[in-house]
């Protein structure tokens, strides 16, 4: 039923217009009083005493910029992000935008809790994305949160709110208690493929940057990102993932993008040499990478020569799997009309805005005219 | 590629290893050598196993195994690297040790039979005391040309517990190689141990781009302003990239890093360097050209990396040099950066 509001009739067609520009990166956020009180009484009971186990991502790594949102984002009351009207304004109506791609990251880390309290922290999440913002905007899409360490329960979840079609994909985080290729996962990413969703993969998470020890600085967090995201996607391409679940379709969101070329090149590489280690692999990484990933833009990189830009983005092939994003309301917000690279062709630019993403995530290419 | 071209080279890491730990006891003491007798313990090397492709068999472990690979090149250089503290064990003063005695069996294995050999000194991230004393040990025999450390570390190499290491590295000036691998056991990231050897493999690169903000963003640059640090078998061409980001990051969160005075680029431009094994490149030649252009020839040194093969990477490198640039990579600018400790 849901869906239907956005499909046009033949008597419209005069009204419509061309979805011209999707967001695929906004962060709305609970506040912590909203959060308890959706809780089950058990759960609120024991946050509110205990607390969460995951020590939240701001106390590990401070954002010193701005609070790491957006000095101008700040709602009368609450956080930015909380609060719908200024979102609106703000970025919405501001930017002209056609669909937004709701991510909340307040379940990003949960994965953290055992597994009833991380189920209902999910089921609190979805809930709330579709009565304060999806009921209330039909611009908006939202992305399911899910128990992941724990895949029966994530599957369920799936199962519980996958029929609204306002759902256009499954969050996970960038760095989960396993690798991202860990069969562990896969039933979960059998769920999401059977369904047609794709699953993002949000930066964030609960064990990130652990490889080599832990950098000091959100300066390194923060431009680490792509990192994480190349060990994320080496390991959903060598662990044999795509192999195993060929409908799976992957977004990386916030991990920049302009890496892929040099990853693809070197797993092709390594799997020339190695290949007879994995014989499930088939075909060279790059032809499943190229196949079964999107990725988004935020935060754009601004090579000093902007042809470098127009160079990698053919080199990774991402002419049509990048995404837009503005990572609304966070500081770094890339603004659609200032941010994108100079040089890119009428083309490249439509599938850049809006069509990769109509693509992905199987959205209308006209809406009504607002 | 021709021999003449290497000829005039120098290959800023080719391997050789101890067959066994035999090998090395006659430079152990009495103490270590109990211990690895009674212990069972034996050399390992999580990163190069024997029947990958990528490992290309044993690496030289007498003179006489490395001179006819040696003769072959005939490099102007060659810079030795000996990965045996590579183990899995967490001993600090058994990593010190191993240190010390490869060092002197490299010395005396191959060092002063060949003037065209250079080594690394090889010490261990686990006692940064000791790795110190180490190279105030082995400074001046005149034969060791950098400091060889894992790329895959504990903590981030930009941290404080390693600048008295710097220190010493900068006062003798020996460049700081960070070669794949080391830490048995860590995983290239996030996760723990991976699944597959070709994950592990592909993921030097990561670790390296780690490696690279962490030594920025502490400002180990600003603090040891002559210090110099290359990438061994990590790659290059998931610099530029990196830098994009790192630069447009440090605009934002500069006030965090209070120290990093000139933009993140500018310093791994200065001080930093990438030997030229694996060469992870694009297939077509014009978008060769287009990363060479985008990571700078200027940053490149060659390694002809023996015995480990990964691929045709190299080659292909090459072919889209200039001359000049072709004769910087294989030469010039490790003539530059080794200066005397090559000369």
């Amino acid at each position: 039923m849901i869906t239907e509001v956005d499909v046009p009739s033949a008597s419209e067609e005069g009204r419509l217009k061309d979805v011209a520009l999707v967001d695929v990166d906004i962060h709305p956020r609970m506040t912590p009083a909203d959060f308890v009180r959706r809780l089950p009484e058990r759960w609120a009971r024991h946050v509110e005493r205990y607390g969460l186990r995951a020590p939240a991502i701001r106390d590990r790594y401070p954002r010193p910029r701005n609070k790491g949102v957006r000095a101008d984002a700040w709602p009368e009351t609450g956080f930015p992000g909380t609060d719908y009207g200024l979102l609106r304004k703000q970025l919405l109506d501001e930017h002209k935008i056609d669909f937004g791609i709701m991510l909340v990251l307040d379940a990003l880390d949960s994965g953290y809790e055992r597994p009833p309290l991380d189920a209902a922290i999910c089921q609190v999440v979805n809930d709330w994305l579709v009565e304060e913002w999806l009921d209330r905007d039909d611009r908006l899409r939202g992305s399911i949160a899910v128990p992941i360490e724990n895949p029966a329960l994530a599957v369920a979840e799936i199962e519980r709110v996958a029929a609204d079609g306002r759902f256009v994909q499954i969050l996970l985080p960038a760095s989960a208690q396993e690798s991202a290729g860990s069969p562990k996962y896969w039933p979960v990413y059998r769920a999401a493929a059977e369904r047609g969703l794709p699953v993002a993969f949000h930066t964030g998470g609960y064990n990130d940057h652990g490889g080599t020890g832990r950098p000091s600085f959100y300066l390194e967090e923060h431009a680490g990102y792509g990192v994480i995201m190349q060990t994320l996607l080496t390991s959903l391409v060598c662990e044999g993932t795509f192999a195993e679940i060929p409908d799976l379709k992957i977004a990386l969101v916030e991990g920049g993008a302009l890496w892929l070329a040099a990853l693809k090149w070197r797993l092709d590489d390594a799997w020339r040499q190695l290949r007879d280690e994995m014989p499930e692999l088939d075909r060279l990484p790059s032809e499943y990478i190229r196949e079964h990933v999107w990725l988004d833009t935020q935060p754009m990189e601004e090579p000093d020569n902007p042809k470098h830009f127009l160079q990698v983005l053919e080199q990774a092939g991402l002419e049509d799997r990048l995404m837009f994003a503005t990572d609304y309301p966070h500081w770094d917000f890339d603004s659609p009309s200032s941010s994108l690279p100079r040089g890119l062709s009428r083309e490249q630019r439509g599938k850049l805005l809006a069509g990769n993403a109509i693509e992905l995530y199987g959205l209308p290419s006209k809406v009504a005219r607002r | 590629m021709t021999a003449m071209t290497l000829t005039a080279a120098v290959d800023c890491d080719l391997h050789v290893a101890p067959s066994s730990l035999g090998t090395v006891l006659p430079y152990l003491d009495e103490y270590w050598r109990s211990y690895i007798e009674d212990s069972t313990v034996g050399l390992s090397h999580p990163g190069y196993p024997l029947g990958a492709a990528t490992t290309g068999g044993t690496p030289p472990s007498s003179y006489d195994e490395l001179a006819p690979v040696l003769n072959a090149a005939n490099p102007h250089r060659a810079i030795l690297t000996c990965l045996a503290l590579d183990g899995v064990h967490r001993n600090p003063y058994y990593a010190a040790a191993m240190a010390r005695a490869v060092n002197d069996w490299v010395r005396e294995e191959f060092l002063v039979r060949d003037e065209r050999l250079r080594a690394g000194i090889a010490v261990s991230p686990l006692d940064i005391p000791a790795a110190v004393q180490e190279v105030e040990r082995l400074a001046d025999d005149g034969r060791f040309a950098q400091i060889l450390l894992p790329v895959r570390g504990d903590v981030p190499y930009g941290n404080r517990l390693y600048h008295p290491l710097y220190a010493v590295a900068q006062e003798h000036g020996f460049p700081i190689a960070l070669h794949a691998w080391g830490r048995g056991g860590k995983a290239p990231s996030m996760t723990g141990v991976t699944a597959t050897y070709l994950e592990d493999y592909s993921s030097n690169a990561q670790i390296a781009q780690v490696q690279m903000m962490s030594l920025v963003a502490e400002g180990v640059f600003t603090r040891f302003p002559q210090l110099k640090v290359v990438f061994m078998e990590c790659g290059f061409s998931w610099l530029p990239p990196q830098l994009w980001r790192f630069d447009k990051d440090w605009k934002g969160v500069w006030r965090e890093v209070p120290w990093v005075k000139e933009r993140p680029s500018d310093y791994v431009r200065r001080h930093m360097r990438f030997t030229t094994e694996p060469a992870q490149l694009p297939q077509d030649p014009h978008q060769i050209a287009q990363v060479v252009e985008m990571v700078g020839p200027e940053l490149l040194m060659y390694a002809s990396d023996y015995p480990h093969q990964h691929g045709d990477g190299f080659e292909r490198l090459l072919a889209a040099l200039s001359d000049e640039d072709a004769e910087s990579v294989l030469r010039g600018t490790a003539a530059a950066f080794y200066g005397d400790l090559i000369a």
